[in-house]
């Protein structure tokens, strides 16, 4: 019989409480409370994440931000600015010592990234994991993902890009040099592409969920059962929201 | 003396180093390591930025104290490297 594994909706939520989210789910997973978990979401309002290690005055435009009615926050995890808007974001948690993750980094990223392509291909998308962090389809970015291993857990979250407007995600990114703004601009849009792109059509997000769903059950060959959050992590979530991810002194750390 | 370096690291990710230094004694005050690289654990960028406090600015010194740090404190860098993190902290100098 095939190990299941919890499956969480969590629909859409503000950055604070995402963030908060898998953070909580984290936690009650490195104390043995709840199974390994994959969890699928999305963000209201659309938010900006940045890296661990990014500094967000560095990185975003926060008056935009305002105008535009923008979130930001800042990941438990490193990488890269993160615009989330038209997305499937997922997330994994799971024990370091759990035989279907392997321990080294590099290759838990290959792993898990392979959810995400075999989830594309029952969209009809031809995908490949390229290293460090993305997963490509032609050569353009249709995913990023970033890792964090703590209290010998492994969390995981990634983009799964269903649109993308990219000449709106310029005006919250900062560019560290105006005159070259064109031109990044177009590389981007040279290098980063969505479902929509690909596909000439609009994909609902429950479409692109089932998808995934089916990817994620493949590749670790596991069962997915739909779950709720425990009241701990629901808990846990409050307390990480106030504490921790809706703080200046958090968001503004580095 | 303050100064900032951005260094795309080979193979790797963007490195922004934001140093602060005694001119005359060539040492470094103060430093902020940052990117979108990856450090594990996390939290060790902030002892890799201590260490680095008081330590020569140059590229020997540099790799010294941070291969040293890196080894005693198990981290890993993934887009990142000591040697980049020498070259990106050289380039706020140069």
């Amino acid at each position: 019989m095939k190990e299941q594994w919890r499956l969480l909706k969590t629909g859409a939520n503000t950055a604070i409480t995402n963030m908060a989210i898998d953070r909580a789910v984290l936690v009650a997973n490195s104390g043995g409370k709840v199974p390994p978990t994959v969890r699928f979401y999305e963000w209201a309002p659309p938010a900006i994440s940045i890296g661990y290690f990014q500094s967000l005055e560095e990185e975003v435009d926060l008056d935009n931000c305002m105008k535009l009615g923008v979130d930001y926050i800042r990941r438990i995890t490193g990488g890269g600015a993160v615009f989330h808007e038209s997305e499937l974001t997922y997330s994994i948690v799971i024990p370091e010592s759990h035989p279907y993750i392997p321990k080294n980094i590099m290759e838990s990223y290959g792993q898990i990234c392979g959810a995400v392509v075999k989830g594309l291909v029952h969209l009809g998308i031809d995908s490949q994991y390229k290293p460090i962090n993305d997963i490509i389809t032609n050569g353009k970015k249709i995913s990023g993902n970033a890792q964090t291993r703590k209290m010998r857990t492994v969390l995981q979250h990634g983009t799964v890009i269903m649109d993308v407007d990219v000449d709106k995600m310029f005006s919250i990114l900062k560019v560290p040099n105006e005159k070259i703004k064109d031109k990044l601009i177009k590389d981007v849009k040279d290098r980063v592409t969505s479902i929509k792109h690909v596909l000439g059509k609009t994909i609902h997000f429950e479409n692109v969920s089932e998808a995934m769903e089916k990817g994620f059950e493949e590749e670790f060959d596991i069962k997915l059962v739909e779950g709720v959050l425990s009241e701990e992590e629901i808990r846990l979530a409050g307390k990480f929201e106030k504490e921790c991810f809706g703080t200046q002194e958090w968001n503004y750390k580095r | 003396m303050q100064s900032k370096s951005v260094y795309k690291v080979p193979n790797g990710k963007l490195l922004k180093v934001f140093l602060e230094y005694n001119e005359k004694k060539n040492l470094i005050n103060e430093i902020n390591i940052m990117g979108d690289f990856f450090v594990y654990p996390e939290e060790t960028i902030e002892t890799i930025e201590n260490k680095l406090k008081n330590t020569l600015l140059n590229r020997e010194s540099l790799l010294e104290k941070i291969k040293s740090v890196i080894k005693e404190n198990n981290i890993e860098f993934i887009g990142l490297n000591a040697e980049g993190l020498a070259e990106g902290i050289m380039m706020c100098v140069k």
